[in-house]
């Protein structure tokens, strides 16, 4: 049991300073409530409506950006662990995937796809 | 020989695609990316040719292989990828479409047809299928302003994800019951086991073939075919109609003879019934089209009902037929979608071919040489083609079915004629079109050389067919 305590205790002390983040910032703050503050969000949508209606594309072209850095942290954590068993070769492999995943970054980039028009 | 050196044609069109990716929003009027993937094309066809010459191979832990019969089917591929990009020339610039992106597209679909034809286990076989069929999706809907493309993309999508679960279903029953997903070892494990006709390797099976019969679009899995034909541009319905069926029939070819050996009964009869019903449904929905995209979708059903046909024996030489069939069936089809292209707006639908033979004799003259292919009349490669896979049918003891495909010729010369009486026999309706572009009349000489070349000298391709 004793190799738990250490993940007990980053756990306890993860939530304790976000818990005394948020309570000083909700005590210590002032207070300028309007009923557009107020309201719940996400992402500029709103929360509770019918699930039809246009949706802004481009949330959809941030979200599609997100997956490419997804996807190339999903292949670089397991390629991190082995990467002194792997060598150059390894290191080789892995930018000629970072590079074709760049290629498309660099596509959506050069397309405007970051322009927050 | 290293792991990589294998892909090599594979790797010439990824790069290239990325290449054109990078530099998409560069090249928005230049032909620079027709050429360019023209010339990966023809590199990636010399180098399988030059990978064959220096002998057999497998490569990356027995995932895919180097043989004749992968080779083959990739310098098909390679050479419908040319063909496709030719005869695209005129659409782009008429339908304003993004150069880069849309040849990107087509290199990377030809990317996902030259890996599954030389997969040897199911699941870089499925990474090359799906690889093929994203990239299909998107080129059927590249007219972005046309709700009809829009909606053709949609249900090609809708029914191609379910055929994908379906092979994927197929692929994990498989594994269930081998223990493996490498054709070899799942041939042996069959073998020793005796797991041969057992109840849950019949619907493993069943299900493979039936996810691979929807890309192929053997009926009873062919409703998306039409639709996707009419609603896509004429280049992509030809690319679909060419590259991926043959890439499609190379996957079942192997799947059945390497793999699935000891199931050769039930894999028979699964055969036998798609290319019935798809010689039968293909060739006499056929007669009722008006619109040329449709009744060549429908053509294309027919056809690979009969290049089934050779895969129903599941003999090396019936898969033999089949590689014969599916190598001329691209050409043949590639250059009557070519015809189409040509004449634009007016070749979309049977009427504008009225009295074509007067306006465009030479056009016409083509557009017969093609149509007599397709029917299968000598002294064309349509003929040997058919005669092999209707021989292979009744070598396999089947001769009711080769009846059938016979019947069914001429059913389909019903169709085909149809055309050639309009063209030759009618007095023309419509103003003259336009000339053929340049890059179509190349793509269009290329495809009439095979099909004659092969109706000539009906040996000339045998050589090179050699199942896996």
């Amino acid at each position: 049991m004793n190799e738990y305590i250490g993940i007990a205790v980053s756990v306890g002390m993860a939530g304790a300073i976000t818990a005394i983040m948020v309570w000083l910032g909700s005590s210590l703050g002032k207070k300028n409530p309007t009923a557009v503050k107020l309201a719940p969000f996400e992402c500029g949508q709103d929360p509770i409506s019918l699930p039809m209606g246009r949706l802004a594309i481009k949330f959809y072209l941030t979200a599609i950006l997100f997956i490419l850095f997804d996807v190339e942290l999903v292949f670089l954590y397991p390629w991190a662990v082995v990467y002194r068993t792997l060598g150059v070769l390894g290191l080789v492999e892995m930018l000629v995937f970072l590079g074709i995943l760049m290629a498309g970054f660099v596509y959506a980039w050069d397309n405007g796809a970051l322009d927050w028009k | 020989m290293s792991d990589l050196a294998l892909m090599a044609p594979e790797l010439i069109l990824i790069g290239m695609a990325l290449a054109l990716i990078l530099v998409a929003r560069r090249i928005r009027t230049a032909p620079v990316a027709a050429i360019g993937t023209v010339s990966a094309a023809l590199a990636a066809a010399l180098a399988s040719g030059w990978l064959l010459s220096r002998g057999t191979d497998t490569g990356f832990g027995g995932m895919i292989i180097l043989d004749g019969y992968s080779q083959f089917f990739k310098i098909l591929i390679a050479g419908s990828l040319a063909l496709v990009t030719l005869l695209s020339v005129r659409t782009i610039a008429v339908e304003q479409l993004p150069r880069a992106e849309y040849h990107a597209l087509l290199l990377l679909a030809s990317t996902g047809m030259m890996l599954s034809v030389s997969a040897t286990d199911l699941l870089t076989l499925y990474l090359g299928v799906e690889l093929m069929t994203l990239c299909s999706y998107i080129l059927v809907g590249v007219t972005v302003q046309n709700p009809r493309s829009n909606e053709a993309a949609i249900k090609y999508f809708l029914i191609a994800s379910f055929a994908s679960a379906l092979l994927l279903y197929g692929i994990s029953l498989t594994y269930g019951a081998t223990g493996s997903t490498t054709f070899v070892a799942i041939a042996s494990a069959l073998a020793e086991r005796g797991l041969a006709n057992s109840p849950l390797l019949v619907v493993a099976v069943s299900l493979l073939v039936a996810g691979l019969a929807f890309k192929i679009a053997a009926v009873p899995f062919h409703s998306w075919a039409p639709d996707a034909y009419q609603g896509a541009i004429s280049p992509v319905a030809a690319f679909l109609a060419a590259g991926s069926k043959a890439a499609g029939l190379a996957v079942l070819g192997r799947v059945t003879v390497v793999a699935f050996g000891s199931e050769a009964e039930v894999m028979s009869l699964l055969f036998a019934g798609l290319a019935a019903f798809s010689i039968v449904v293909g060739s006499i929905l056929a007669l009722a089209q008006t619109d040329m995209k449709r009744l060549l979708a429908y053509s294309s059903i027919a056809h690979v009902g009969y290049a089934l046909l050779g895969l129903m024996a599941g003999t090396p030489e019936g898969v033999s037929t089949t590689m014969v069939y599916a190598f001329f069936y691209v050409f043949m089809t590639l250059g009557a979608f070519g015809i189409v292209i040509g004449l634009g707006e007016r070749g979309e639908s049977l009427e504008g071919y009225r009295g074509l033979a007067t306006q465009r004799p030479v056009t016409a003259l083509l557009m017969l040489l093609f149509l007599l292919s397709l029917t299968g009349i000598p002294p064309t490669a349509g003929f040997v083609a058919k005669f092999g896979v209707i021989l292979s049918a009744l070598r396999a003891g089947h001769p009711e079915l080769a009846v059938l495909a016979m019947v069914f010729s001429v059913v389909s010369a019903f169709v085909y004629m149809r055309v050639a009486v309009l063209m030759f026999m009618e007095e023309p309706q419509e103003e003259v079109t336009v000339d053929l572009p340049v890059a179509v009349s190349a793509a269009l000489a290329v495809a009439a050389l095979v099909t004659l070349i092969g109706g000539i000298f009906p040996g000339s391709l045998v050589r090179w067919a050699v199942s896996p």
